[in-house]
């Protein structure tokens, strides 16, 4: 088992509506994605902070990506436009501490659909894998 | 490690006489609405209770270590040094303060005690800067980058003032020297008792300095001058060279000159906040005003200046709430009351904090009033 578990982790922040639900549908079709992956559900993609993005890269994470409710449809209102000015605030401070920018990344997924979330985790992974190494 | 006994004798904490000169001029006891402690309650209990009573002294992380009370005591009891040594101690128990803004300051300072860390932090150098890394003289910006990233929606100045000090140090024909990764000079760790993070931070600078041949290390930060030039001699070692904040270094009679050669008459009133570490700590009180005076300004000052001025309301990026509003706020008012037209401070963190008090969109509306900084108001005039 220890072999398959691959030592990075690249922390999925969602939100428990829409994000949560396509990450579920993803599970419940039995369709697969990267080890590494590592989701922390959050109740709104708005509570995320840059103090909580820098904690996860300070514990190791190799990557963050922040995946939340569509445009427009976010349970709390404005939610995910909050979380997008956090994104931009936190990778100019990324950017300073001398990480590559694209190590955090921002998806808005619809509900339930688990293969939209495959597609976009697999996309995310290997844009963090390819940039890890280029700080 | 010291124990409690020792930081009460250390800091003179027994030698308290309950007068409560402190408690009369204690900006957080004077705002507090629930319950109520002072200093001197915080250091009786320390002398007679021992260190439960300290730990669960709100003042204990609430205190602004702003050494209005120390300065007023007639026995002269440390008091911000005593805050700092027993949350050493109560950090060691597991206890610590409320960081504000998530921990996103505490998560970067934390971040830069890794050695092999790359940062990118001179984009703000503008090609019509020169800076030269032989250079005699280490301009040290501290965390302004980090603040103009990270406050970019309060507008404040952050690397405005790092180019505004080396547009003046260019004026004087000084090339700084800037540290492309250097860290930060560890002033909010040490006063919330993180010795650790700390000690890593202040050996990296130290060895990133001590490779360099200058002679000076100037900075537009208040808490970095006295980290560098008093804490660091006191905990980790010296930096062998002479450390002043940049007002120091232009108040000197031959650069006042070159800078503003004749005093200028001006008919705008401003008036001037005096940065806790600056005036308190370090004494640098007549500086900016000479060079404000000369700019040909008419300081007004608040019934709250030199030594009794008052903290910008938040210290240590730690434990900020509505007693510290109104701290800020009722500062904002005694500015505003001055007639001024801006408020002139030398402290990044005053101007955060003020702009932050200001951006309450019910509160805020009395006490707007426009925050400037010495250094890019010197560089203005220049």
């Amino acid at each position: 088992m220890k072999k398959t578990v691959e030592k990075e982790r690249i922390i999925l922040f969602t939100c428990n509506w829409h994000a949560f639900s396509s990450f579920e549908a993803a599970g419940i079709d039995n369709l697969p994605y990267s080890p590494s992956v590592m989701p922390v559900r959050i109740s709104c993609l708005g509570r995320i902070t840059p103090g909580i993005i820098l904690k996860a890269f300070e514990g190791g994470a190799a990557g963050v990506c922040l995946v939340g409710c569509p445009q427009g449809e976010c349970r709390y209102q404005n939610g995910n436009q909050e979380a997008f000015g956090v994104f931009e605030e936190s990778k100019r401070l990324l950017r300073l501490l001398g990480y590559n920018e694209d190590l955090l990344q921002y998806k808005l997924i619809t509900a339930g659909d688990g293969k939209e979330f495959q597609a976009h985790v697999e996309h995310i992974v290997r844009i963090i894998q390819e940039k890890r190494n280029i700080r | 490690m010291k124990t409690y006994p020792e930081i009460i004798k250390a800091n003179q904490a027994w030698l308290c006489i309950d007068c409560g000169k402190c408690s009369s001029v204690c900006p957080i006891t004077l705002h507090l609405v629930d319950g109520y402690t002072s200093p001197r309650l915080l250091v009786e209990g320390a002398v007679t209770g021992g260190e439960e009573s300290v730990i669960e002294d709100p003042l204990l992380w609430s205190c602004l270590t702003c050494q209005r009370c120390a300065e007023i005591c007639p026995s002269q009891v440390q008091f911000s040094n005593f805050i700092q040594n027993a949350r050493q101690l109560a950090r060691e128990k597991g206890h610590s303060g409320q960081c504000t803004h998530s921990g996103m300051v505490q998560g970067w300072m934390r971040m830069m005690t890794d050695p092999g860390l790359e940062q990118k932090r001179l984009d703000w150098l503008d090609q019509g800067l020169r800076t030269n890394p032989e250079s005699d003289v280490i301009y040290f910006p501290g965390c302004l980058p980090y603040y103009d990233a990270a406050f970019a929606q309060m507008d404040i100045e952050g690397t405005e003032i790092a180019r505004a000090a080396v547009k003046i140090l260019n004026h004087l024909g000084i090339e700084p020297a800037v540290l492309e990764n250097e860290r930060c000079c560890g002033h909010d760790p040490y006063w919330q008792g993180d010795m650790d993070t700390f000690r890593k931070l202040a050996e990296l600078n130290l060895e990133m300095i001590s490779r360099t041949s200058a002679k000076r290390l100037v900075t537009t930060c208040p808490e970095c001058a006295y980290t560098l030039k008093n804490t660091y001699p006191e905990q980790v070692g010296g930096l062998g060279l002479e450390v002043m904040h940049l007002t120091e270094l232009l108040a000197e009679s031959e650069n006042i000159g070159r800078l503003f050669p004749q005093e200028q008459n001006g008919q705008v009133s401003v008036t001037y906040q005096d940065p806790c570490r600056m005036g308190r700590f370090m004494d640098i009180y007549q500086q900016p005003r000479k060079l404000i005076g000369q700019m040909g300004f008419q300081l007004v000052e608040m019934d709250h200046h030199r030594h009794t001025s008052i903290c910008c309301g938040t210290s240590c990026w730690s434990t900020c709430g509505k007693l510290n509003k109104d701290v800020q706020a009722e500062r904002l008012k005694e500015a505003r009351s001055t007639g001024g037209e801006k408020l002139i401070t030398s402290c990044v963190k005053c101007q955060i904090h003020f702009k932050c008090a200001q951006s309450d969109p019910i509160s805020g509306q009395d006490i707007q009033l426009e925050i400037q900084d010495l250094t890019t108001l010197i560089a203005e005039k220049i």
